[in-house]
């Protein structure tokens, strides 16, 4: 493990920084109860489409503080929703604040947060959004569900896609002509249209929970096909291998050479496939949550950030750093492409 | 069949009887192995030479019982210390493969898997008691000349001569009643093919399996052979041994006389094409090719044993095979 960290390194400075990157990030999200500075559904009702605050060092009287700190803002114009800070009191950034209390991971209880200000003041970093909740906030609590769900859905669909393809092409025959008509059917659809037409067959009122395990199993159905037809592929060619020939000449059995020789030998290519896929299951997830089947309010996940904030285009217009949003989930998915590149030539026994 | 009181193991170790192999081509079946006949004995270095193509590995794959699908054992036994392994299950085959019977193939860079370390590999071969794993796996490097610590080492971090006595220690280590070598020094340089050779040569004297060596060097062959089988087109067409024997087939002088004039321009070359869509021909193998063929040689010729142990498969012989 860290000889393949070393040869990331080695191999791409940028694509190591991208797994760090990424790293950070599933860890904040983890432990979102305690960085993000307000809970999900907490709305500042005063504060709707609030701009991204501003952190001072400098007072209006052109004092420094040591402590950076923040304004409370007043509406300015309610119309076009403009604010204007209040410089009669300065509101400073407080690390560990305590506030209201919540749980991580229903288990532990916290009542003190990584940073925040008092009330009235907000401290936004991406804006608001119409409800005047915290878009960081959301964004740290909506990673949660969204990478959860892209990481449990990669790993039933890797596990699905592994066996059925490596069951196909190891043994070959009628169970490979059986499995792989299987997976043509599924492979047939057009996979956005099959989706939608796997949520049509569930009613729209389910709780919460219900959808998520639903969107995470409508999405590896979808993806589970085009991986086992890869590794089928891959196995017809590997099992050919003089190594395989000698496997047998040990006397081991078709499990232990399948698990042990043939699957490993496909990992440079499928590790990479699935890295590369994960955006893939995120932008699904929020496709369906964009048109209102996935994740509902007022839980958050990407897909439904994205669609009350870029979804909206005449509101982007009056309220750029919604964008921020976009933007950021972006940045994520990019991460894990140039991940996904790097870890093709990373994992190839060829160049170590 | 007698008991060797020294052992206790079978004399015969490894037994062929009246083998054929066929190859089945779209509806066409295509001779590979034809009628092949031999035993190995404990201790024993039986050599089989023949060009590329004659059935070599085609052989040594029936005996561990791994032919590629497309190839079928029409007839014949294949007897493994007195039992035949073509009745059993593959089960039972799993547990002589590299137990009782173990190989070491041409290209050892081909053969070991790539994401292994040699540890892993070596672990892997170890069919015995988990308690001496450790013991008996740097035993079996330390024979075969490596140093213990190449365990951590993948395969494409040592040289062909190394990956080469990695094979052999993984053959090594069950302690196996036969151990067959399919070309095991063909991609290797001059030098190291004599070390393996040696090592070889060395693991047979203090371990006495029968060892069937695999080779299209008849020389190095009459160098370390106690016996050789010559192939030719599926066929052994004559067996000897050097240094007792002069080969008497037409084919093994021509062979033999390569070595002896240096020459390197081979008088007989196999017509593939021909050999391919040929049935099992109705007269001698070696009739197109052969300077003393007869009237007489247009028929199949048996295998002509002069005693247990040599034989040609020549209508000519017997008269004047002594040295
Ligand atoms: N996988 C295969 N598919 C088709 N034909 C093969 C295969 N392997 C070997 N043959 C054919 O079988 C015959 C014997 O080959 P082989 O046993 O490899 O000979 P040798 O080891 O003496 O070179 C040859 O005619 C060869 O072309
Ligand atoms: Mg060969």
């Amino acid at each position: 493990m860290r000889k393949l960290l070393h040869r990331l390194k080695n191999h791409s400075r940028l694509a190591y920084f991208s797994l760090w990157f990424l790293l950070v990030f599933y860890f904040a999200s983890f432990f979102a109860d305690i960085l993000a500075p307000y809970h999900f559904d907490h709305q500042f009702r005063n504060k709707p489409y609030h701009p991204p605050t501003k952190i001072h060092f400098f007072d209006s009287r052109g004092h420094f503080h040591i402590r950076p700190f923040v304004y409370n803002t007043v509406v300015d114009d309610p119309v076009f929703k403009t604010y204007r800070e209040d410089h009669s009191k300065i509101y400073p950034l407080k690390f560990f604040v305590r506030g209201k209390e919540r749980k991580i991971f229903f288990f532990f209880k916290t009542d003190r947060y990584l940073f925040g200000v008092d009330q009235p003041a907000g401290i936004f970093l991406f804006g608001t959004d119409n409800y005047g909740r915290d878009i960081f906030s959301r964004l740290l609590y909506g990673g949660r569900i969204s990478l959860s769900i892209s990481l449990i859905g990669v790993f039933i669909s890797f596990s699905l896609g592994m066996i059925t393809g490596g069951i196909a092409g190891y043994f070959g025959g009628i169970i490979d002509q059986t499995l792989m008509r299987l997976v043509e059917i599924l492979m047939v659809f057009p996979s956005f249209y099959l989706m939608l037409s796997l949520r049509a067959m569930f009613p729209l009122n389910l709780s919460s929970i219900q959808v998520y395990l639903l969107i995470v199993l409508i999405l590896s159905l979808i993806g589970w096909a085009g991986l086992a037809r890869i590794i089928r592929g891959m196995v017809l060619s590997i099992k050919e291998e003089d190594y395989i020939l000698a496997a047998k000449s040990l006397g081991l059995s078709h499990w232990k050479i399948l698990l042990f020789h043939i699957f490993p030998n496909t990992f440079s290519y499928s590790i990479t496939a699935i890295t590369i896929s994960v955006p893939g299951y995120i932008i699904g997830e929020a496709a369906l949550s964009l048109l209102g089947l996935g994740i509902q309010e007022p839980y958050p996940s990407w897909g439904n950030i994205l669609s009350s904030t870029i979804g909206n285009l005449r509101v982007l217009g009056d309220a750029p750093w919604l964008l921020l949003a976009g933007i950021f989930i972006f940045v994520v998915l990019i991460n894990f492409n140039l991940l996904g590149d790097a870890l093709r030539n990373v994992l190839d026994p060829k160049n170590w | 069949m007698c008991l060797t009181p020294k052992t206790g193991r079978m004399e015969r170790m490894l037994e062929i009887k009246n083998l054929s192999v066929l190859r089945i081509e779209r509806k066409k079946s295509v001779p590979i192995l034809n009628d092949i006949n031999f035993a190995v004995k404990e201790g024993e270095m039986f050599c089989l030479v023949g060009e590329s193509g004659s059935g070599k590995t085609s052989l040594a794959l029936s005996i561990i019982r791994l032919l590629p699908k497309s190839f079928k054992i029409a007839y014949g036994e294949i007897l493994i210390n007195g039992k035949n392994i073509l009745g059993i299950n593959e089960r039972s085959m799993r547990n002589i493969r590299g137990k009782e019977i173990s190989i070491i193939f041409q290209d050892p860079a081909a053969y070991l898997d790539p994401l292994f370390t040699i540890g892993t590999h070596l672990q892997e071969s170890f069919h015995g008691k988990m308690a001496n794993k450790k013991e008996l796996i740097s035993l079996a490097l330390q024979e075969v000349g490596l140093d213990s610590e190449i365990q951590t080492v993948y395969p494409h971090q040592l040289s062909g001569g190394q990956q080469q006595r990695v094979m052999i220690a993984m053959a090594l280590i069950n302690k196996p009643s036969i151990i067959i070598a399919d070309e095991p020094t063909t991609a290797l340089d001059v030098l190291t093919t004599r070390q393996i050779i040696s090592l070889l040569n060395a693991i047979r004297l203090k371990h006495s399996p029968a060892m069937l060596f695999i080779t299209h060097d008849l020389e190095l062959a009459m160098e370390i052979g106690t016996r050789i089988g010559i192939m030719y087109r599926g066929n052994i067409v004559e067996i000897f041994r050097p240094g007792v024997q002069k080969p008497y087939h037409p084919y093994s002088k021509i062979l033999l006389g390569t070595i002896e004039r240096k020459n390197s321009k081979l008088v007989v070359g196999v017509e593939k094409n021909k050999f391919y869509n040929e049935q099992i021909s109705q007269v001698c193998v070696f009739f197109d090719m052969c300077d003393e063929k007869e009237e007489n040689c247009k028929k199949i010729i048996p295998f002509i044993w002069h005693n247990n142990e040599t034989g040609v498969r020549c209508i000519k012989s017997g008269r004047n095979t002594q040295v």
